[in-house]
């Protein structure tokens, strides 16, 4: 859950909440029906997203190793599932949970900053063509936390 | 060309199995710890371990340290079972079909949410026939007595154990740094046993780490 509503059912032990607190977990409440619909969009067309995205990384890179892009379209696969969890949870930290110490250690071993990097462009430009202008907005931020936890803190050496 | 319904047909995407948030459970009612296969899991207090330490030096003098070592070597043998079990259970493969990098990942991973610290595997002397274990943060270095010397026997056992049943060959771990002693890190030397072996004095000659190193680097050549 929002660490910040978290925080608010914890003072509603003690006290009823305050107008201007009620706002804040009304507004979460209204965009929760928006994150479940962008979530499902992201389930339902996974595949549809991915592929071309797949396609377009082998065109970019002819002359690499299909097992490393292979790996790496596995990353992004579970990444885009665990920006959709923490979207839902509007949660950014539960990212960090699962990306770090992880998936990292994978990119500073076998050197594949730059196939990640080219990925995240392409996967990005494909789920902004699927999703609307009001739903695109949600999951665009944890992508993007994802790509600076994955690449920005594993330079290639 | 790359099919994405074939990767998605995979058991499983690599992920994060051993994330201490889902990793560790708990049932208050049964005042039981629980990992995420149901398997249980033992929470030891500082006080504790702070007894252990002192009970076993009480009743057995400078043998507690043996007995230490020994405690690490059994509890590595079932540990290393029991990741074993797990590995294969969760990405449907066994340990020796899984790349280095997601071994070592995972063995990191598994360390630091059993509590007991940071993990890092150094590979440069992999040539010489040794690996570096550097861990830090150790909960038994923290309670341990002043023992005037490397004091992490439990951590030295389960390596010991832990590795000489990844390997199948006799493997010993010794400790040329530790926490206790001040030192930024609890380094371990991880080789052959009858390698290993000698430089145990020279741990007691509290000689460093880089000198023990290349000691043991030259008398195997």
């Amino acid at each position: 859950m929002h660490p910040e509503i978290a925080r608010l059912l914890d003072q509603a032990e003690q006290r009823y909440l305050q107008t201007n607190e009620l706002e804040l977990f009304r507004r979460y409440a209204v965009s929760l029906a928006r994150r479940m619909e962008t979530y499902e969009i992201l389930r339902d067309k996974e595949e549809q997203i991915f592929q071309p995205v797949a396609d377009r990384l082998v065109a970019a890179f002819p002359d690499e190793r299909q097992d490393l892009l292979e790996r790496a379209l596995k990353h992004w696969l579970l990444i885009s599932r665990y920006c959709g969890t923490a979207m839902l949870l509007s949660d950014p930290d539960f990212l960090a949970l699962r990306l770090n110490d992880w998936m990292t250690g994978f990119v500073q071993t076998h050197q594949t900053q730059s196939i990640e990097r080219t990925l995240y462009d392409l996967l990005l430009q494909g789920i902004k063509a699927e999703l609307s202008d009001k739903h695109f907005p949600l999951i665009q931020p944890l992508f993007e936390k994802a790509k600076a936890m994955l690449l920005e803190e594993t330079k290639p050496q | 060309m790359i099919s994405i319904s074939n990767l998605l047909k995979e058991q499983q995407l690599p992920g994060n199995y051993f994330a201490y948030d889902v990793y560790v459970k708990g049932d208050l009612e049964l005042g039981l710890l629980e990992n995420r296969r149901g398997d249980r899991l033992l929470a030891l207090p500082e006080t504790l371990i702070s007894a252990i330490y002192s009970g076993l030096e009480h009743e057995t003098g400078s043998a507690a340290r043996l007995v230490l070592f020994n405690c690490g070597k059994w509890w590595g043998k079932n540990f290393y079972v029991r990741f074993c079990e797990e590995i294969s259970d969760y990405y449907g493969k066994t340990i020796s079909q899984m790349e280095m990098v997601q071994f070592i990942q995972c063995f990191q991973q598994f360390w630091k949410t059993m509590g007991w610290g940071s993990f890092e595997l150094n590979q440069d002397h992999y040539q010489d026939g040794f690996l570096i274990i550097i861990a830090k943060n150790s909960p038994y270095a923290d309670q341990a007595p002043k023992w005037n010397r490397p004091v992490c026997f439990l951590e030295a056992g389960i390596l010991t154990s832990f590795f000489s049943q990844l390997t199948g060959r006799d493997l010993l771990c010794l400790q040329t740094t530790c926490e206790s002693l001040g030192s930024d890190s609890n380094r371990f030397i991880l080789g052959l046993s009858d390698r290993i072996k000698p430089a145990e004095p020279w741990i007691l000659e509290a000689q460093d780490h880089e000198t023990i190193l290349k000691n043991l680097c030259k008398s195997s050549q």
